[in-house]
Protein backbone atom coordinates (compact mmCIF):
# COMPACT_ATOMS: atom_id res chain seq x y z
CA UNK A 1 0.00 0.00 0.00
CA UNK A 2 1.65 3.11 -0.85
CA UNK A 3 2.26 5.97 2.02
CA UNK A 4 -0.39 8.34 0.95
CA UNK A 5 -3.05 6.05 1.31
CA UNK A 6 -1.66 4.59 4.33
CA UNK A 7 -1.81 7.36 6.33
CA UNK A 8 -5.43 8.25 5.28
CA UNK A 9 -6.32 4.86 6.49
CA UNK A 10 -4.71 5.23 9.52
CA UNK A 11 -6.23 8.50 9.93
CA UNK A 12 -9.49 7.44 9.37
CA UNK A 13 -8.94 4.61 11.67
CA UNK A 14 -7.95 7.19 14.45
CA UNK A 15 -11.13 8.42 13.86
CA UNK A 16 -12.89 4.94 13.87
CA UNK A 17 -14.32 5.09 9.97
CA UNK A 18 -12.36 2.39 8.66
CA UNK A 19 -14.77 -0.67 7.87
CA UNK A 20 -14.10 -4.13 9.51
CA UNK A 21 -12.26 -5.02 6.68
CA UNK A 22 -9.96 -1.85 5.71
CA UNK A 23 -9.11 -2.88 9.66
CA UNK A 24 -8.30 -6.38 9.26
CA UNK A 25 -5.88 -5.06 5.63
CA UNK A 26 -3.92 -2.38 8.25
CA UNK A 27 -3.46 -4.51 10.62
CA UNK A 28 -1.39 -6.53 8.06
CA UNK A 29 0.29 -3.72 6.76
CA UNK A 30 1.13 -2.75 10.78
CA UNK A 31 2.15 -6.19 11.35
CA UNK A 32 4.74 -6.63 8.63
CA UNK A 33 5.52 -2.93 8.30
CA UNK A 34 7.81 -1.38 11.35
CA UNK A 35 7.42 2.45 9.20
CA UNK A 36 3.53 1.69 8.84
CA UNK A 37 3.93 1.38 13.14
CA UNK A 38 5.86 4.35 13.32
CA UNK A 39 3.41 6.73 11.20
CA UNK A 40 0.95 5.20 13.41
CA UNK A 41 2.46 5.93 16.45
CA UNK A 42 3.22 9.23 15.38
CA UNK A 43 -0.10 9.90 14.47
CA UNK A 44 -0.93 8.68 18.30
CA UNK A 45 1.25 11.32 19.81
CA UNK A 46 -0.11 14.46 17.91
CA UNK A 47 -3.14 13.79 18.91
CA UNK A 48 -2.62 12.78 22.14
CA UNK A 49 -0.32 15.90 22.58
CA UNK A 50 -2.43 18.22 21.75
CA UNK A 51 -3.59 21.16 24.59
CA UNK A 52 -7.11 22.27 25.55
CA UNK A 53 -7.48 26.06 26.28
CA UNK A 54 -7.76 26.30 29.70
CA UNK A 55 -10.14 29.29 29.00
CA UNK A 56 -13.61 28.49 29.58
CA UNK A 57 -16.55 30.82 28.13
CA UNK A 58 -17.55 33.40 30.70
CA UNK A 59 -19.89 32.33 33.95
CA UNK A 60 -22.30 34.29 32.59
CA UNK A 61 -22.16 32.70 29.44
CA UNK A 62 -25.49 30.70 29.79
CA UNK A 63 -27.27 33.66 31.33
CA UNK A 64 -26.95 36.10 28.38
CA UNK A 65 -27.60 33.45 26.30
CA UNK A 66 -31.03 32.30 28.01
CA UNK A 67 -31.75 36.22 27.72
CA UNK A 68 -30.85 36.93 24.37
CA UNK A 69 -32.98 33.38 23.32
CA UNK A 70 -35.95 35.43 26.22
CA UNK A 71 -35.77 38.39 23.86
CA UNK A 72 -35.65 37.29 20.46
CA UNK A 73 -38.78 34.77 21.70
CA UNK A 74 -40.63 37.63 23.16
CA UNK A 75 -39.44 40.35 20.17
CA UNK A 76 -40.94 37.87 17.77
CA UNK A 77 -44.48 37.27 18.69
CA UNK A 78 -44.57 41.24 19.23
CA UNK A 79 -43.78 41.45 15.67
CA UNK A 80 -46.28 39.15 14.81
CA UNK A 81 -48.87 40.64 16.85
CA UNK A 82 -48.49 44.29 15.84
CA UNK A 83 -48.08 42.92 11.96
CA UNK A 84 -50.89 40.64 11.83
CA UNK A 85 -53.68 42.93 12.00
CA UNK A 86 -51.59 45.63 10.41
CA UNK A 87 -51.81 43.31 7.18
CA UNK A 88 -54.92 42.11 7.96
CA UNK A 89 -56.42 46.03 7.70
CA UNK A 90 -53.85 46.67 4.98
CA UNK A 91 -55.78 44.03 2.65
CA UNK A 92 -59.37 44.91 3.84
CA UNK A 93 -58.35 48.64 3.03
CA UNK A 94 -57.06 47.80 -0.47
CA UNK A 95 -60.56 45.31 -1.33
CA UNK A 96 -62.61 48.50 0.09
CA UNK A 97 -60.14 50.71 -2.58
CA UNK A 98 -60.71 48.60 -5.04
CA UNK A 99 -63.96 48.11 -4.97
CA UNK A 100 -64.70 51.81 -4.64
CA UNK A 101 -62.68 52.43 -7.40
CA UNK A 102 -64.35 50.18 -9.52
CA UNK A 103 -67.56 51.75 -9.08
CA UNK A 104 -66.03 55.02 -8.98
CA UNK A 105 -64.90 54.52 -12.52
CA UNK A 106 -68.19 53.72 -13.31
CA UNK A 107 -70.13 56.53 -11.65
CA UNK A 108 -67.40 59.23 -12.63
CA UNK A 109 -67.56 58.65 -16.61
CA UNK A 110 -70.01 61.48 -17.20
CA UNK A 111 -68.40 64.51 -14.80
CA UNK A 112 -65.05 63.65 -17.15
CA UNK A 113 -66.98 64.68 -20.04
CA UNK A 114 -68.03 67.52 -18.38
CA UNK A 115 -65.14 68.50 -17.01
CA UNK A 116 -63.83 68.14 -20.74
CA UNK A 117 -66.61 70.08 -22.27
CA UNK A 118 -66.07 72.78 -19.36
CA UNK A 119 -62.31 72.44 -20.28
CA UNK A 120 -63.34 73.04 -24.00
CA UNK A 121 -65.84 76.16 -23.79
CA UNK A 122 -62.65 77.77 -21.42
CA UNK A 123 -60.44 77.41 -24.28
CA UNK A 124 -63.33 78.95 -26.57
CA UNK A 125 -64.08 81.96 -24.53
CA UNK A 126 -60.52 83.95 -25.60
CA UNK A 127 -60.94 82.86 -28.75
CA UNK A 128 -64.46 84.18 -29.23
CA UNK A 129 -63.28 87.54 -26.92
CA UNK A 130 -60.58 87.74 -29.73
CA UNK A 131 -62.66 87.39 -32.80
CA UNK A 132 -65.29 89.78 -31.19
CA UNK A 133 -62.57 92.40 -30.85
CA UNK A 134 -61.14 91.52 -34.45
CA UNK A 135 -64.78 92.06 -35.54
CA UNK A 136 -64.80 95.80 -34.28
CA UNK A 137 -61.55 97.05 -34.32
CA UNK A 138 -62.32 95.83 -38.66
CA UNK A 139 -65.42 98.01 -38.44
CA UNK A 140 -63.86 100.71 -37.08
CA UNK A 141 -61.24 100.83 -39.45
CA UNK A 142 -63.45 99.97 -42.63
CA UNK A 143 -66.74 102.24 -41.12
CA UNK A 144 -69.02 99.79 -42.68
CA UNK A 145 -70.81 97.04 -40.89
CA UNK A 146 -69.35 94.06 -41.50
CA UNK A 147 -70.70 90.68 -41.07
CA UNK A 148 -68.80 88.43 -39.62
CA UNK A 149 -70.17 85.07 -41.52
CA UNK A 150 -68.91 86.23 -44.76
CA UNK A 151 -65.67 86.57 -44.00
CA UNK B 1 -22.37 0.18 14.01
CA UNK B 2 -19.29 0.98 14.70
CA UNK B 3 -19.43 2.42 19.07
CA UNK B 4 -18.57 5.93 18.21
CA UNK B 5 -21.69 6.06 16.50
CA UNK B 6 -23.74 4.01 19.19
CA UNK B 7 -22.22 6.77 21.44
CA UNK B 8 -23.56 9.73 19.68
CA UNK B 9 -26.38 8.61 18.89
CA UNK B 10 -27.31 8.27 22.49
CA UNK B 11 -25.97 11.28 23.18
CA UNK B 12 -27.96 12.74 20.33
CA UNK B 13 -31.16 11.58 22.45
CA UNK B 14 -29.51 13.11 25.46
CA UNK B 15 -29.75 16.11 23.53
CA UNK B 16 -33.01 16.64 22.28
CA UNK B 17 -34.57 15.42 25.32
CA UNK B 18 -32.45 18.20 27.04
CA UNK B 19 -33.45 20.94 24.10
CA UNK B 20 -37.34 19.55 24.52
CA UNK B 21 -36.95 20.53 28.45
CA UNK B 22 -35.43 23.98 27.34
CA UNK B 23 -38.44 24.64 25.38
CA UNK B 24 -40.84 23.22 27.44
CA UNK B 25 -39.13 26.41 29.78
CA UNK B 26 -36.58 24.65 31.83
CA UNK B 27 -33.51 27.04 31.71
CA UNK B 28 -31.02 24.50 33.53
CA UNK B 29 -31.67 22.16 30.52
CA UNK B 30 -29.67 24.54 28.46
CA UNK B 31 -27.11 25.00 31.24
CA UNK B 32 -26.31 21.01 31.03
CA UNK B 33 -25.99 21.47 26.88
CA UNK B 34 -24.06 24.52 26.90
CA UNK B 35 -21.66 22.84 30.06
CA UNK B 36 -21.55 19.52 27.77
CA UNK B 37 -19.96 21.02 24.79
CA UNK B 38 -18.05 24.12 26.38
CA UNK B 39 -14.73 23.00 26.28
CA UNK B 40 -14.44 21.57 22.17
CA UNK B 41 -16.61 24.41 21.13
CA UNK B 42 -14.72 27.29 22.96
CA UNK B 43 -11.82 25.96 22.27
CA UNK B 44 -12.09 25.52 18.58
CA UNK B 45 -13.39 29.39 18.76
CA UNK B 46 -10.81 30.42 21.05
CA UNK B 47 -8.64 29.53 18.08
CA UNK B 48 -10.33 31.53 15.49
CA UNK B 49 -11.21 34.45 17.59
CA UNK B 50 -9.46 37.74 18.61
CA UNK B 51 -9.60 36.14 22.12
CA UNK B 52 -11.46 35.72 25.48
CA UNK B 53 -14.02 38.14 25.26
CA UNK B 54 -14.20 38.18 21.36
CA UNK B 55 -14.68 34.21 21.49
CA UNK B 56 -17.39 34.56 23.99
CA UNK B 57 -19.41 37.12 22.02
CA UNK B 58 -19.02 34.30 19.20
CA UNK B 59 -19.42 31.38 21.69
CA UNK B 60 -23.21 33.12 22.52
CA UNK B 61 -24.13 33.73 18.89
CA UNK B 62 -23.65 29.96 18.16
CA UNK B 63 -25.59 28.85 20.68
CA UNK B 64 -28.20 31.24 20.17
CA UNK B 65 -28.61 31.05 16.42
CA UNK B 66 -28.47 27.04 17.41
CA UNK B 67 -31.20 27.16 19.48
CA UNK B 68 -33.67 29.34 17.15
CA UNK B 69 -32.92 27.02 14.07
CA UNK B 70 -33.59 24.39 16.18
CA UNK B 71 -36.10 22.88 13.31
CA UNK B 72 -33.15 21.93 11.41
CA UNK B 73 -31.21 20.52 13.78
CA UNK B 74 -32.80 16.88 12.95
CA UNK B 75 -31.18 14.49 15.40
CA UNK B 76 -27.97 14.68 13.88
CA UNK B 77 -25.06 14.99 16.42
CA UNK B 78 -25.74 18.27 18.20
CA UNK B 79 -21.40 18.94 18.53
CA UNK B 80 -20.86 18.80 14.68
CA UNK B 81 -24.43 21.07 14.09
CA UNK B 82 -22.56 23.52 16.70
CA UNK B 83 -19.41 23.17 15.32
CA UNK B 84 -20.72 24.03 11.63
CA UNK B 85 -22.66 26.95 12.86
CA UNK B 86 -19.38 27.95 14.58
CA UNK B 87 -17.76 27.27 11.52
CA UNK B 88 -19.77 29.52 9.27
CA UNK B 89 -19.74 32.46 11.94
CA UNK B 90 -15.27 32.00 12.62
CA UNK B 91 -14.65 31.70 8.77
CA UNK B 92 -16.87 35.00 7.57
CA UNK B 93 -14.96 36.75 10.37
CA UNK B 94 -11.66 35.49 9.67
CA UNK B 95 -12.21 36.49 5.95
CA UNK B 96 -12.91 39.52 6.82
CA UNK B 97 -9.98 40.29 9.43
CA UNK B 98 -7.78 38.29 7.86
CA UNK B 99 -6.86 37.72 11.71
CA UNK B 100 -4.72 35.07 13.00
CA UNK B 101 -4.66 34.10 16.52
CA UNK B 102 -0.79 33.57 17.42
CA UNK B 103 0.20 32.35 20.62
CA UNK B 104 1.60 35.78 21.73
CA UNK B 105 -1.93 37.25 21.58
CA UNK B 106 -3.21 38.03 24.68
CA UNK B 107 -5.84 36.10 25.52
CA UNK B 108 -7.80 38.20 27.70
CA UNK B 109 -8.39 41.63 29.45
CA UNK B 110 -5.49 40.16 31.81
CA UNK B 111 -3.12 39.96 28.45
CA UNK B 112 -1.81 36.65 29.33
CA UNK B 113 -1.12 35.07 25.89
CA UNK B 114 -2.74 32.25 25.10
CA UNK B 115 0.04 30.04 25.10
CA UNK B 116 0.02 30.25 29.02
CA UNK B 117 -3.46 29.32 29.32
CA UNK B 118 -3.01 25.95 27.67
CA UNK B 119 -3.28 22.64 29.56
CA UNK B 120 -2.31 19.13 28.59
CA UNK B 121 -5.18 16.72 27.46
CA UNK B 122 -4.47 12.76 27.86
CA UNK B 123 -1.44 13.25 29.16
CA UNK B 124 0.09 11.16 31.75
CA UNK B 125 1.82 12.92 34.99
CA UNK B 126 5.09 11.77 33.32
CA UNK B 127 4.54 12.86 29.79
CA UNK B 128 3.18 16.34 30.90
CA UNK B 129 6.12 18.11 31.22
CA UNK B 130 7.26 16.86 27.49
CA UNK B 131 3.73 16.59 26.32
CA UNK B 132 2.88 20.16 27.03
CA UNK B 133 6.30 21.32 25.35
CA UNK B 134 5.00 19.36 22.20
CA UNK B 135 1.82 20.73 22.81
CA UNK B 136 2.95 24.41 22.29
CA UNK B 137 5.33 23.59 19.33
CA UNK B 138 2.66 21.94 17.69
CA UNK B 139 0.05 24.83 18.36
CA UNK B 140 2.85 27.30 17.00
CA UNK B 141 3.12 24.92 13.80
CA UNK B 142 -0.45 24.55 13.41
CA UNK B 143 -1.32 28.30 13.58
CA UNK B 144 0.83 28.59 10.60
CA UNK B 145 -0.83 26.18 8.31
CA UNK B 146 -4.11 27.97 5.93
CA UNK B 147 -7.49 28.62 7.61
CA UNK B 148 -9.37 24.79 5.56
CA UNK B 149 -6.41 22.80 6.58
CA UNK B 150 -6.27 24.83 10.17
CA UNK B 151 -9.57 24.09 10.82
CA UNK B 152 -9.30 20.46 9.67
CA UNK B 153 -6.74 19.88 12.06
CA UNK B 154 -8.57 21.17 15.13
CA UNK B 155 -11.84 19.56 14.44
CA UNK B 156 -10.35 16.53 14.45
CA UNK B 157 -7.77 16.67 16.56
CA UNK B 158 -9.12 18.55 19.36
CA UNK B 159 -12.98 18.27 18.79
CA UNK B 160 -12.62 14.69 17.95
CA UNK B 161 -14.87 15.09 14.96
CA UNK B 162 -15.09 12.44 12.20
CA UNK B 163 -13.43 12.89 9.03
CA UNK B 164 -17.39 12.81 7.68
CA UNK B 165 -18.65 15.45 10.05
CA UNK B 166 -15.61 17.85 9.23
CA UNK B 167 -16.26 17.14 5.67
CA UNK B 168 -20.06 18.30 6.41
CA UNK B 169 -19.20 21.14 8.32
CA UNK B 170 -16.39 22.36 5.82
CA UNK B 171 -19.40 21.58 2.73
CA UNK B 172 -16.53 19.31 1.03
CA UNK B 173 -16.16 15.45 0.55
CA UNK B 174 -14.12 13.41 2.57
CA UNK B 175 -11.57 12.84 0.68
CA UNK B 176 -10.26 16.45 0.32
CA UNK B 177 -11.05 17.12 4.30
CA UNK B 178 -8.28 13.81 4.71
CA UNK B 179 -6.57 15.56 1.95
CA UNK B 180 -6.50 18.63 4.04
CA UNK B 181 -5.50 17.19 7.22
CA UNK B 182 -2.71 15.17 5.58
CA UNK B 183 -1.32 18.23 4.35
CA UNK B 184 -1.70 19.64 7.84
CA UNK B 185 0.23 16.35 9.34
CA UNK B 186 2.82 16.55 6.73
CA UNK B 187 3.46 20.13 7.52
CA UNK B 188 3.53 19.42 10.79
CA UNK B 189 6.31 16.85 10.63
CA UNK B 190 8.45 19.24 8.74
CA UNK B 191 8.20 21.96 11.48
CA UNK B 192 8.43 19.54 14.31
CA UNK B 193 11.24 17.36 12.89
CA UNK B 194 12.92 17.13 15.74
CA UNK B 195 10.51 15.85 17.79
CA UNK B 196 9.71 13.24 14.91
CA UNK B 197 13.00 12.33 15.43
CA UNK B 198 13.36 11.80 19.09
CA UNK B 199 9.80 9.34 19.07
CA UNK B 200 11.72 7.40 16.17
CA UNK B 201 15.00 6.95 18.19
CA UNK B 202 13.00 6.28 21.26
CA UNK B 203 12.70 3.22 19.50
CA UNK B 204 8.78 3.31 18.85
Amino acid sequence: MKKRKLEKWLLLEQSGELSTRQLRQLGRELAASEDTRILRQELGRLKGSILLPEIEPSPWTVTKIATRLHEERRSAPTVTRVLKPALALAACLMVVAGILNFHGKQVSSAPVAVATVARVDVWNDPLEEDLGRLERQIAAISGDSLDIMEM
Amino acid sequence: MKTTDIERTRMDQDDAKLLAEYHAGSAEALGVLVEKYKRPLFGFILRFSEGREDADEVFQEVWVRAIKNMNRYRQENLLSWLFRIAHNLMIDRVRRRKFVVSLDTPAGEDGVPLSERLAGAGLGPDDETGGRELGLRIEAAAAQLPLEQREVFWLRMQADLSFKEIAKIQKCSINTALARMQYAVSKLRKELAGEYRELREAGI
